[in-house]
């Protein structure tokens, strides 16, 4: 196993098509797979214009958290769903396996009912694609030497920052 | 952890800022939001108080420089640093990938200080890490205020180990320093991440060759060159 978890592009289309039919069966605006560190995996459809991708991953992987952690208070190991329920939106979080959780985003065309019996199919679905991805990668080439990183003196230089 | 995603061409990392309440995690983060390009950063996003001090965690999503047409992406995320939030902190420090502890430099907070760094250390053991294996750097911060212990002292308490990390002399506020940390750790975190992955090409090649069929595929690729 690679020290690294790596989202080949085999596996990224894997989880991609995965994610697009349960979006396209549950009649759901958008869904994405992150980690429990809030880095998102893969992701399909609109979500609300309002909404930043990144900083919703990490509020979702925040907020599943905390949640696993009330669980654990009650004695229960973790709850396997999350439901946030808004007057337009609504936001469903199922954990796929310790380290993966599928996130969706609807809206009225559809029922909570729906969203929650796709969900947690695709969500066995995501994890069995997980085992998979986090056992290949062994014959992976490293991306980057330490030789390449000598040739930049700083990671944050002045392509990133304001003049 | 870190992800490589080949699909976005993109490794993301996870950097900490933790440290005792009131040194100046969150200024040091709202300061890198300030000076990055509006291309280069997400939204800042701090989860508060009515009296703004960290409840939750702030967080803020970045872009740095591109290695051999790969994007390096860091999430910087702060810890609430009083006391009762401990369960909060064990949460945000999961699948961390490199730490930076900001240590108030002022006479007076060196109990916390110590007694954060302690903390440190138990929530990282708890998730099966330690501070030998994650890269961080310590901040000397609040260099500026008026009754403050010498860097040393401080590096004696949080640093004195066999190997020392790197350690920062800042100001958070004017920003004195602010991106010589972020430059520190960031570079300790991918030359750990290209050092781990050139061993486990250097591994995977030594396993494949010691596979019986190895020599059979290299049999047959000789005897295709050869034709």
């Amino acid at each position: 196993m690679h020290p690294t978890p790596i989202v080949t592009l085999a596996a990224a289309e894997k989880l991609l098509k995965t994610l697009e039919e349960f979006l396209d069966k549950c009649e759901g605006l958008f869904a994405m797979i992150i980690d429990r560190g809030g880095t998102i995996l893969s992701q399909t459809g609109r979500a609300p214009e309002t909404a930043d991708i990144t900083v919703l991953a990490a509020l979702a992987a925040g907020s599943f958290a905390a949640t696993r952690e009330l669980a654990t208070r009650v004695g229960e190991s973790e709850f396997n769903a999350l439901y946030q329920q808004g007057s337009h939106f609504h936001i469903l979080m199922n954990a796929a396996d310790d380290d993966t959780m599928l996130v969706t985003i609807f809206g009225t065309q559809t029922t909570v009912g729906l969203v929650r019996f796709y969900a947690a199919r695709t969500a066995d679905q995501i994890a069995i694609q997980m085992q998979e991805l986090r056992a290949g990668g062994d014959d992976a080439q490293p991306i980057f030497t330490e030789a390449d990183l000598s040739a930049a003196p700083e990671v944050f230089d002045g392509t990133t920052l304001k003049p | 952890m870190a992800i490589i995603n080949y699909a976005n061409k993109e490794v993301q990392f996870k950097i900490v800022y933790y440290g005792p309440a009131l040194c100046g995690k969150t200024t040091n983060l709202a300061y890198i939001h300030s000076q990055i390009t509006e291309s280069n950063k997400g939204e800042l996003v701090s989860l508060a108080t009515a009296a703004d001090r960290t409840l939750f965690f702030d967080f803020l999503p970045l872009n740095a420089i591109v290695i051999r047409n790969f994007k390096t992406k860091f999430q910087l995320y702060t810890v609430p640093g009083q006391v009762i939030y401990n369960a909060t902190r064990q949460l945000v420090l999961r699948s961390v990938d490199g730490i930076v502890f900001v240590a108030d430099s002022q006479w007076d907070k060196m109990e916390e200080n110590i007694e954060s760094f302690r903390n440190l250390e138990e929530n990282l053991a708890r998730q099966g890490h330690s501070l030998d294996t994650i890269p961080y750097v310590i901040q000397h911060n609040k260099r500026d205020m008026p009754s403050i212990a010498p860097v040393h002292y401080i590096d004696f308490l949080l640093n004195d180990r066999a190997v020392r990390v790197p350690s920062v002399e800042a100001c958070a506020t004017t920003g004195e320093g602010v991106f010589e940390t972020l430059n520190t750790v960031s570079r300790l975190l991918l030359v750990k991440f290209a050092r781990e992955a050139e061993a486990a090409a250097i591994k995977s090649r030594s396993a494949a060759a010691a596979s019986p069929m190895a020599g059979i595929a290299a049999g047959v690729r000789d005897h295709q060159s050869l034709r």
